[in-house]
């Protein structure tokens, strides 16, 4: 019985909570926070959206525990460049809130955990790739700012990925063509080369989906 | 669920923490055979802690792409046999890693989450994330169905799959995620600091412990005689 009152006083907090929190017609919140401040509230519309966006994403780039294995410097950044930074794209440009694409690479880092644990890196890539968008547009307003932190976000784990593979390949592995394979042959030209692709890869996905999104914009399909 | 009792599902954060404890030890022994000895010490050692399903779908692609990318490496490096075995255990290791996680339900992890006090945004998120594939999978099915309908042409066209294919997908999307939160708000969920009660709690019981000491100690054990 006490748990059955405690469970039913609680529910009631929290549905006073939620009548707290209504916004007024002026468009302020009761409690004088406004509305349109830079850090917005999140909804559960946006997390459901930005977890949807993430399966799909995750979907499709179900091909990481194979590439991670092919000895190619930059071919994960190369292979999954497109899905990385188009789903990314789409989901920023529709929840456009600071922090969308960190919720991102924290729902899909559970997944890659499983796949390939440093891949769990693209949390810290998000946070660096928002961080630099954000700087320069000051929000997610300028649809270009979506493009720049999808273009980053995967790239970025290219020089993790370095030091990883440099951790664990260069002390296990005897096959020292895999590992220098792995690392680029120490060859700076290549290095370079790879990042450039993989930074014009995702540019082009972040560029598809840009376009996907203000198509649907453009049809009502992201009213917030 | 009492603790001395013998469950057939792992704790969701045992099976993640051996997931990556597999696949750091499988990449760590790669080069050696004893690492090979390892992978299949773990998959039986898991078809008796309730993965018996996960091993089974895992077992043909990890034979499969194990085995490609072995012939792969055996070739590439000059009829080097050790370079074989080496990319064997490292797909192997991921193949294996992977079947913990697949043996816990979304539902369980996000419970297990919620206990451990976790923001409900990214508990959400994940039970969603974790749970949406089939459904998208569904999707996917439907507008190629359309697409077939109505005469749309081939997907490997870049025109036709971006606007007949990509944008009724991520259309379709939107409203599927618009309906979710509507339903997801209704049944009660929120994002505030509210209070909130985990009917069905997560127990660590006695069989957890012991498939998390037995792998520690299948690998330590393997370790020492390397």
């Amino acid at each position: 019985m006490e748990t059955e009152e405690k469970e039913i006083d609680e529910l009631l907090e929290n549905a006073q909570e939620a009548g707290d929190n209504i916004p007024s017609e002026s468009g302020k919140v009761e409690d004088g926070v406004e509305k349109h401040k830079f850090f917005q509230k999140y909804k559960i519309k946006d997390i459901v959206f930005l977890a949807i966006i993430t399966a799909c994403t995750l979907v499709t780039g179900a091909i990481m525990p194979l590439l991670v294995n092919v000895p190619l410097f930059g071919i994960i950044q190369l292979g999954l460049g497109i899905q990385f930074s188009l789903f990314p794209v789409i989901g920023m440009m529709k929840v456009k809130k600071p922090g969308a694409l960190l919720f991102q690479s924290i729902f899909i880092s559970i997944f890659l955990v499983f796949m390939f644990p440093p891949m769990a890196m693209l949390i810290l890539c998000a946070v660096i790739a928002e961080a630099v968008a954000l700087l320069i547009f000051r929000g997610y307003k300028n649809d270009w700012a979506c493009v720049l932190a999808g273009t980053l976000y995967m790239p970025l784990t290219i020089p993790f990925l370095f030091l990883y593979y440099r951790a664990f390949y260069t002390v296990t592995g005897s096959e020292k063509a895999a590992v220098s394979m792995f690392l680029g042959s120490g060859n700076v030209g290549l290095i370079i080369g790879i990042s450039i692709a993989a930074v014009a890869v995702s540019f082009i996905g972040s560029i598809i989906g840009m376009v996907i999104a203000r198509e649907l914009r453009k049809a009502g399909k992201f009213k917030q | 669920m009492r603790f001395f009792s013998f469950k057939q599902n792992l704790y969701p954060i045992i099976a993640l923490l051996s997931s990556i404890g597999i696949l750091v030890y499988g990449l760590l022994m790669a080069k050696t055979y004893l690492c090979s000895v390892f992978l299949l010490f773990a998959l039986v050692f898991l078809c008796f802690f309730g993965c018996f399903k996960a091993v089974f779908h895992v077992l043909p692609p990890m034979i499969l792409f194990g085995g490609m990318f072995a012939l792969i490496a055996y070739f590439a490096y000059g009829r080097d046999g050790s370079a074989a075995l080496s990319m064997a255990n490292r797909m192997g290791s991921v193949f294996v890693a992977v079947v913990p996680g697949m043996s816990v339900e979304a539902v369980r992890m996000t419970r297990n989450l919620s206990q451990l006090r976790m923001p409900r945004g990214l508990t959400l998120g994940m039970l969603i994330a974790m749970s949406f594939p089939p459904v998208l999978s569904g999707e996917i099915r439907r507008v190629r169905e359309a697409m077939k309908t109505r005469g749309a042409g081939s997907v490997l066209n870049p025109k036709i799959f971006y606007r007949a294919f990509l944008i009724p997908l991520v259309s379709r999307l939107v409203d599927i995620s618009d309906t979710l939160s509507l339903s997801v708000e209704t049944r009660g969920f929120t994002l505030s600091k509210a209070k909130y009660t985990v009917y069905k709690r997560e127990v660590i019981c006695v069989s957890d412990l012991i498939y998390i000491f037995g792998l520690v100690a299948m690998m330590v054990v393997l370790a020492v005689v390397l």
